[in-house]
């Protein structure tokens, strides 16, 4: 079994299920998009995968091995976490560099070279202690970490949380420039959703600790539409199809509409018809609660 | 149904379509070499996938053509193919809408003609 890919996990703290029957397999050689809301479960989802939090069922496993205390199957995987001053981590009290040397001694594959220039790259001063560091330069060092690590399966929490702007460009072109050299596969959960939309293959959205969407992302948006007009000639074009986000105002009615494979819109309807971007897919899907 | 908003065609889409244009515009040669899909993927910060979607189309029309291990060239004749299948795209793409709105507006053919005889002075 190639991949990266997890069957039936379940994730409850106590009472909570914070993964709920979870089913997900990462190809070699995609950079894949994970989003959801606060709460979601992203970060949970990333941590089982990694075997860095034990599931309270189901399996991992990576290319055929599971993925649990085996170093043979770990050596191809890394989750560079999310640093944060506030959880009390004991990262927060080294200095930037000594996190990356202990990091190229956890990772067989680390590239000391590429880590370098990413430093000098993002201007990152690595004398500094981790909990001195800005959000952004918190960042750069997870993202120097999953790029040197080499791992086959990369996965990125949050990458560009407190990045500038130019650094979030950097490390999109850093991204695509490692994806082109070595074909690694990336999982990256992100927030901004539009700026990273093009960069995705595919997309994967979860909701309430279940995964509701995993697609190519330009074949989602190429059957997401939103239509719009007056209510009842809205309703008749949507029927039978799947509708998500309806919005009234006075006569007049909005509604996305995913179309499966095989179906179209009336072509003679009147209404108008508009393309969606990722973003307002996502809100549509996982949104709809606020709407009431 | 009216037509999807321009803004809002795929990536790969506009990235066939910005090639057509740098062709017409003189920007790329004939039997010069096209950038690559990785270029493409670093100028326009998207996945490679994406932007091979848009190049293979291209290559379909015989718009490109591969040279094998050196890369996509843009074939001889190519500049003329695209402002023909442009020519036959220009009624559904500009006309067809037009013809919608004025409709709805309740602008007859002849006060359409008259504007587009008068240019810009007939009104935006």
């Amino acid at each position: 079994m190639e991949g990266l890919m997890c069957r039936n996990i379940v994730k409850r703290y106590g009472k909570k299920t914070v993964l709920d029957q979870v089913d997900l397999t990462l190809e070699h050689g995609k950079i894949y998009g994970l989003i959801g809301r606060n709460g979601a479960g992203k970060t949970t989802l990333l941590s089982v995968l990694t075997a860095q939090n034990p599931a309270s069922e189901g399996q991992v496993s990576c290319d055929g091995l599971p993925v649990w205390e085996n170093p043979e199957a770990l050596e191809k995987i890394c989750f560079s976490r999310e640093l944060n001053p506030m959880n009390g981590m004991s990262a927060n009290a080294m200095k930037a560099k000594e996190y990356l040397k202990i990091a190229s001694i956890y990772f067989p594959h680390w590239d000391q070279a590429l880590a370098d220039r990413l430093v000098r790259l993002f201007g990152l001063d690595v004398k500094k202690r981790i909990c001195k560091l800005s959000k952004g330069m918190m960042s750069m060092v997870t993202i120097i970490v999953a790029m040197a690590s080499k791992a086959e399966f990369t996965l990125l929490d949050e990458p560009v949380a407190g990045l500038d702007v130019v650094a979030r460009e950097q490390f999109y072109q850093v991204l695509l420039e490692e994806f082109q050299n070595t074909g690694r596969t990336f999982l990256i959960s992100t927030h901004i959703i539009e700026e990273a939309a093009n960069i995705f293959e595919e997309v994967i959205m979860i909701d309430k600790g279940r995964i509701i969407l995993k697609e190519n992302t330009e074949d989602l948006l190429e059957h997401c539409v939103c239509i719009s007009g007056k209510d009842d000639v809205v309703d008749a074009a949507a029927a039978g199809l799947e509708t998500h986000h309806p919005e009234r105002i006075g006569r007049g009615k909005t509604v996305m509409v995913r179309l499966k494979e095989g179906q179209s819109l009336d072509a003679s309807a009147d209404v108008d018809v508009r393309g969606v971007t990722l973003q307002q897919v996502f809100v549509a899907l996982c949104g709809e609660e606020e709407h009431v | 149904m009216k037509e999807l908003l321009t803004q809002e065609k795929s990536i790969y889409i506009q990235i066939k379509e910005k090639i057509e244009n740098d062709i017409l515009r003189d920007i790329i040669m004939e039997e010069e070499k096209v950038p690559s899909t990785n270029e493409l993927a670093r100028i326009y910060t998207i996945n490679p996938a994406t932007a091979a979607k848009g190049i293979n189309l291209l290559v379909d029309e015989g718009i490109l053509y591969k040279k094998r291990g050196i890369g996509m060239f843009v074939t001889d004749g190519a500049k003329q193919m695209i402002v023909s299948k442009r020519k036959k795209a220009f009624y559904d793409t500009y006309i067809r809408s037009l013809l919608q709105e004025a409709e709805g507006l309740g602008i007859t053919k002849r006060e359409v003609i008259a504007m587009i005889e008068e240019g810009h002075e007939g009104g935006k």
